[in-house]
């Protein structure tokens, strides 16, 4: 039998605001099996510490769907942390 | 009139957007009205001059949000036709930043369609605005998409 990966590769998206905040568009990441957005969101928490004033005015996404934050993340998920939007 | 329509159009682009062929596309022999909401940049923000704006989205959820709108202005107003046109990178003053047009027999649905699409793009399409000053930039304040409920709570 092939081993169980301990861990998930995800897709992690940033725009805006954030994207200026964590100096990057996007990054591969490895996190622990049954992590959930909000789990994902603390570990940048602690890389960017100015992160966390944002987390009240951010929505969470999961392959491009609007997700609650105790959603568990699956393998090669794309996931973004969306601020308020200001199209039009 | 149907749910939905190959007849639609949803983009997002990087050129200027050509309002008058975007009206043309939705013109057609069964209507008898078409509406139209034109956004485009303003030389000012709550007094401050503007240089110009600079726009970037999430592309491909926003379109499939724009595509969702759509779709429900399809389910609700008795429309024929519509495109959303959103341009994307710098734009200078004067510029169309959002494009609608809706065509339908009556003028009451497409009123009506034209004034949802624009105000559901503003509260859900995943599109950010940068506002350029002689003195800085800000990231314009938006709309929070409502996030849907706790799985815990809602299982």
């Amino acid at each position: 039998m092939p081993p169980v990966a301990a861990t998930l590769r995800v897709k992690v998206l940033f725009f805006g605001p954030i994207r200026e905040l964590c100096g990057m568009s996007e990054e591969s990441v490895q996190i622990p099996k049954g992590a959930t957005l909000n789990d994902l969101f603390a570990s940048y928490a602690v890389r960017y510490p100015k992160l966390p004033g944002f987390r009240s005015s951010l929505v969470a996404s999961r392959n491009q769907e609007l997700a609650a934050w105790d959603t568990p993340i699956g393998n090669e998920d794309e996931i973004a942390f969306l601020p308020p939007v200001s199209g039009g | 009139m149907p749910t939905s329509s190959e007849n639609d159009k949803f983009e997002l682009v990087q050129q200027p957007i050509d309002a008058a062929a975007l009206v043309k596309f939705v013109r057609a022999d069964l209507d008898g009205a078409i509406v139209t909401f034109d956004g485009f940049v303003r030389n000012q923000s709550h007094g401050r001059p503007t240089n110009y704006l600079e726009y970037e989205s999430y592309a491909p959820m926003a379109l499939q949000k724009m595509r969702e709108i759509g779709q429900l202005i399809h389910e609700t107003f008795a429309v024929d036709r519509m495109v959303i046109v959103h341009r994307l990178g710098r734009l200078e003053i004067g510029e169309t930043s959002v494009f609608i047009a809706v065509s339908a027999p009556h003028r009451a649905a497409a009123f009506a369609a034209c004034r949802f699409a624009i105000d559901t793009l503003k509260k859900t399409v995943p599109i950010w605005k940068k506002e350029y000053f002689a003195d800085g930039a800000v990231w314009a304040d938006g709309e929070l998409p409502p996030a849907p409920p706790s799985q815990k709570t809602a299982s």
